[in-house]
């Protein structure tokens, strides 16, 4: 009974977390760039589907692809001309990605106002499987994550591209100097990036509530997870998120009125480990860098 | 006389003669004097908390900019102080000559807890691990909400001194001074070494100097400095509360240096003195105030990736490609070995 | 040289931008408060002003509750001629002050010492998130010796502990809405009351379980402690579990998973945060089979409905106002009003409307601007206005209970909010049998469709 519930709701969570965190990963492993504005790119794309969905009344089978390349094409234009030319720059561009979700965070709640919003449902209504009930949009979010968690792993696995952005991960210099254009490679896995955080927001915008904060939580899980799996490794990655997710659901269920301790007590774990393998669980050791 | 004719001579050889060193000495001649123009409690509040948040953010440069220790958490040193100032302040009636530096040291022993189980993170690793530090001590707060206040706060503290102009002359010496010991500590042989340990660690371990010792050291400095502002910012403002754990609270340090200048103490103050005014006066926009703090910070360092400090410097002065001495960009010639600045 | 064209391109389209947005700005405020204070000039028929600051997060719900229920009742009197003075009249001018104290709690104290000292208002009212109102009443009260009335902290700590015990210092502060969290407490045990009597009636359980959903904020701690040690045994419910989500997070499906095996058939809900929101779309939608009831902020506006997809609908919490409660003659015209104005539903933060006319009256009988004289009038208030007749105890809090502010329950009923409680309230009935309490046109609780149907069919 309860463990079938932590499976299910840790699964659900692990999910969504896993997209994020796996965009986030991606970015930093090719150039090297904490993207402090990823979650926001989340929070851009959630709004987007309510505006297209909500507001201009288009259906879901527009309003999604949409949202999508509008948040695709916004993520590479800031990539080309904020942060690139200053790549260098590490500290730079640490806070140029800060100050670039605060200018989204602040542009949302001047369009949208702080009101809370909420996207119906694609498919409302519910299953009880095991006598648990799941709503058909976190089914649904479930196949979508599913499918692009999939088609990422495909593309970085079997595609020439795929090859190169892993490669650029490992080592950049090196990479660069097998010919690769690791600027074009940077650009390609940023579009990549942000198409993950933009659909994780789409999916999950009729599950959670919109207000122009909503990216600062999931930042801080993201920041855990990637750190917890290894920087720069996608399957860290999506072991970190799983394991974050499954802690997370199991306080809820084991100290329901500690439940709000979720996030503190996820991290106190992330710490833990990282004191026994300071490179994370299957992160790159980039001690030649810099 | 004689001291005033070398005071003279010091001032005309070693102040006039570089613009940066001209601003700085203006600047603190201001910000000494400006009482003499203005009594607006206002602009004394804000100027008061921005020496605060100078200190703080400088505190953030010792640790981050010069040892390379990069930390997201600066705001745990800053909230351990502020509530371990205000619960010694409300419980115990301890006036604030004692809980400050008390605050710091509590601030302190904070830096080598969270120091010891960094030893082994580099890098990114070691400013996520931070991160997690502040948000786990609010969980702290929250859990027992009788002690710390939960999200209230404690309130009905002391204050820093019985007027305002007291108080903005604390903050600002404080400032000074606190300021000036930490660019002097960069520049002494243990500054050497925090910028060796940054450049290349296994390079400063194999010239025999247990590197250990000198990045707890850094985390304890650091927590120390952080400290004693966050012990100020509390007495100032009369209340610690959860918001001074929040991840904006560290962020806010990382901004303020990093677009005064990394690992420069004087940007980190510039910094502050220029982004934490400016949000005030901001204020005007209602709600266009963070948008176009945001985008100033964005264009800022668009242009000047470096900082603003650094970038100043560059246009302004030249190092002398021989005697590494510095001399306005005008010179044509080093003004100590006159080799030719080409 | 590309990188240098490219640059100058974006200085260029940001510095439009920035052009742009700051030409926006008075259009912006046009649509937000529509009639911005600012622009009103005293008369010729006037021989002064009455500046009152309105204090709090101007760009959410709440600030702008507070601007417009100032604004509304600045126009009225205004129009009304503005307020007697000994022999002059003076208009009355709100200044706004954007506090972004949900944000930045501890910079709003700026915020409110920049317009004290650059406007020197005359009154303040306002104030919304506790951990700013703390540090910002502290300095109007002991730093400038303002008048500020507190409308929308319900802390009671913001007026216990400081009136009471340093009458001299703390005598500027005030609360006006909503009444403080104790007696908030005391108003949703009645309303846990009635829905236990629902649930007994309707679904024939004697004792009905309740669970408690607390966001984890200081605030509620006392309850989320007292209630099922104290309460539930004399209301004869059993507690079968707590559960304490952040008061930001956005889903809450675990909790309810949590609730649901537990066994519960009511749910206790304290959230003053956006938690309400997930809260009420993932009850509905997953048609969790308990009834909740208590306190949801989120649930008082009309924003409500849309933003749980409908699916909010039946929640039941606590609110200063309801539309078709009478609660005094002024409740329905002040909030028909309001809404033909703005368009939403007033919640507690739009009583400022009260605020103002408490101000302006007490100015009137003091016969002088001077804030002793005002103070002492200010304690002898006792005005009926839309949320109940104020009156102000000796620690300057607004008195709760039968015959004062009562405050309501109201449920979404279909879509439609409407109130429940006071419903045939017998408030002391071993004392005073006869003393039956209900506004007109207060309709009964209604337990969920859903709830009813899954507890019946089982």
């Amino acid at each position: 009974m309860l463990l079938s519930d932590i499976l299910v709701y840790g699964l659900m969570n692990g999910a969504v977390y896993a997209m994020l965190a796996i965009g986030f990963s991606l970015i930093f492993g090719s150039a090297r760039i904490i993207n402090l504005a990823h979650t926001a790119f989340f929070m851009l794309a959630s709004y987007a589907v309510f505006y297209f969905g909500s507001n201009l009344g288009l259906s879901p089978f527009l309003s999604i692809p949409v949202s999508i390349i509008l948040v695709v094409l916004i993520g590479v234009f800031v990539y080309y001309v904020f942060m690139e030319p200053i790549r260098e720059h590490e500290t730079a561009v640490l806070i140029v990605t800060v100050a670039i979700a605060l200018v989204f965070q602040e542009a949302v709640l001047i369009i949208f106002g702080g009101h809370y919003r909420g996207v119906s449902s694609i498919i409302s209504g519910y299953i009880s499987p095991f006598g648990i009930r799941i709503s058909y949009q976190y089914l649904l979010t479930l196949g979508v994550v599913s499918l692009a968690l999939l088609t990422v792993w495909l593309l970085l696995m079997k595609t020439r591209l795929g090859i190169a952005i892993r490669s650029s991960a490992q080592d950049r210099e090196v990479a660069n100097l097998m010919g690769m254009n690791v600027a074009r490679i940077a650009a390609a896995t940023m579009a990549i990036s942000v198409a993950l955080a933009a659909v994780a927001g789409v999916m999950v915008a009729p599950l959670y509530t919109l207000e122009p904060h909503m990216w600062l939580n999931p930042l801080v899980l993201v920041l855990a997870i990637v750190i917890l799996g290894g920087l720069g490794s996608v399957k860290g990655s999506f072991i970190g998120a799983m394991i974050l997710a499954f802690i997370e659901v199991t306080v809820v269920f084991l100290l329901p009125g500690g439940a709000f301790l979720k996030v503190a007590i996820a991290l106190a774990i992330m710490l833990v480990i990282l004191i026994v393998r300071p490179e994370g669980l299957f992160g790159v050791y980039l001690e030649g860098e810099r | 006389m004689n001291l005033i004719r070398i005071a003279l001579r010091y001032i005309r050889n070693e102040i006039l003669v570089l613009p940066t060193r001209v601003i700085a000495i203006l600047f603190v001649i201001g910000l000494l004097v400006l009482p003499l123009l203005t009594q607006d409690m206002y602009i004394l509040r804000i100027l008061a908390i921005a020496a605060i948040f100078a200190i703080y953010a400088a505190s953030w440069d010792l640790l981050s900019g010069f040892v390379g220790q990069v930390s997201f958490g600066h705001a745990l040193f800053f909230g351990v102080a502020a509530y371990t100032t205000a619960l010694l302040n409300l419980r115990f009636g301890i006036s604030p000559i004692l809980t400050i530096p008390i605050g710091a040291l509590a601030s302190v022993l904070v830096g080598l807890l969270v120091g010891i189980p960094c030893l082994r993170l580099k890098g990114p690793y070691l400013g996520l691990a931070t991160l997690a530090f502040p948000i786990m001590l609010m969980g702290i707060i929250f859990i027992f909400p009788g002690f710390f206040g939960g999200e209230l706060g404690i309130s009905g503290i002391t204050r820093l001194a019985a007027a305002r102009l007291n108080e903005y002359y604390i903050a600002v010496v404080f400032m000074l001074i606190l300021c000036f010991v930490m660019w002097k500590i960069t520049d002494s042989k243990v500054g050497i070494i925090f910028h060796a340990i940054r450049e290349d660690e296994i390079a400063v371990r194999a010239s025999g100097i247990n590197t250990i010792k000198y990045k707890l050291f850094a985390f304890c400095l650091s927590g120390f400095f952080a400290g004693l502002a966050g012990g100020l910012y509390t007495h100032f403002l009369r209340i610690a509360g959860p918001s001074m754990l929040a991840v904006l609270m560290s962020f806010q340090a990382i901004i303020w240096t990093i677009f005064g200048g990394v690992a420069t103490i004087y940007g980190a103050v510039t910094g502050v003195f220029i982004l934490f005014p400016t949000l005030e006066i901001l204020r005007t926009f209602s709600d266009y105030r963070m948008l176009i703090f945001a985008l100033i910070v964005l264009l800022v360092l668009r242009l000047m990736p470096q900082g603003i400090t650094v970038f100043v410097r560059d246009k302004l002065e030249r190092e002398c490609p021989r005697c590494k001495v510095r001399n306005v960009f005008t010179r044509k010639e080093c003004r100590v070995c006159y080799s030719s600045m080409k | 040289m590309k990188g240098k064209y490219y640059l100058l391109l974006t200085l260029v389209a940001t510095l439009v931008l920035l052009l742009g947005l700051v030409g926006c700005t008075p259009a912006a405020d046009d649509t937000a408060p529509p009639v911005n204070g600012e622009e009103e000039e005293p008369g010729p028929e006037f021989d002064g002003e009455i500046k009152i600051a309105v204090t709090g997060p101007m760009t959410n719900i709440q600030g702008e509750m507070m601007w417009w229920g100032a604004t509304m009742a600045m126009e009225e009197i205004n129009e009304a001629g503005g307020v007697a003075v000994g022999d002059e009249k003076y208009s009355i001018r709100l200044i706004q002050v954007e506090t972004d104290e949900i944000m930045d709690p501890l910079g709003a104290v700026s915020a409110v010492e920049n317009v004290i000292v650059s406007e020197d208002p005359d009154f303040l009212i306002g104030g919304f998130r506790t951990e700013a109102v703390t540090p910002y009443t502290d300095l109007v009260a002991r730093d400038y010796q303002k008048i500020f009335l507190i409308c929308g902290a319900a802390t009671n700590e913001l007026l216990q502990g400081r009136v009471d015990e340093d009458y001299e210092t703390w005598k500027y502060l005030f609360r006006v809405t909503p009444i403080r969290s104790t007696d908030l407490v005391r108003v949703t045990m009645l309303m846990l009351h009635e829905v236990a009597m629902a649930v007994r009636e309707e679904l024939g359980i004697a004792a009905p379980k309740v669970a408690i959903l607390a966001e984890a904020l200081e605030w509620n701690e006392a309850l989320v402690q007292g209630a099922p040690a104290v309460y539930f045994p004399q209301l004869g419910l059993e507690h079968v579990g707590t559960f304490r989500p952040s008061a930001t997070a956005s889903d809450v499906t675990t909790e309810l998973r949590g609730i649901e095996a537990s066994g519960a058939h009511i749910i206790y809900t304290i959230m003053s945060g956006p938690v309400g929101i997930p809260f009420g779309k993932q009850w509905g939608e997953l048609e969790i089979p308990a009834c909740p009831v208590g306190i949801n902020v989120e649930a008082q506006k009309s924003g409500y409905f849309p933003a749980t997809d409908g699916f909010g609908d039946y929640d039941y919490t606590l609110n200063t106002f309801a539309l078709n409660a009478n609660i005094t003659d002024q409740t329905i015209p002040f909030m028909t009003k309001f809404m033909d104005k703005y368009g939403q539903v007033p919640n507690y933060n739009a009583d400022t409307y009260t605020a103002v006319y408490l101000l302006k009256e007490a100015v009137e009988r003091a016969g002088t601007m001077d804030t002793d004289a005002v103070i002492v009038e200010m304690e002898k208030t006792d005005r009926v206005g839309p949320a109940g007749r104020i009156v102000f105890d000796e620690i300057h809090d607004v008195i709760w209970g039968p015959g004062y502010v009562t405050a309501v329950g109201i449920q979404w009923q279909e879509g439609d909010l409407v109130a429940c409680w006071p419903y045939e309230w017998r408030p002391d009935p071993q004392n005073a049998p006869d003393l039956v309490v209900g506004f007109d046109g207060v309709v009964p609780y209604q337990i969920p469709p859903h709830v009813l149907r899954q507890w019946r069919g089982e």
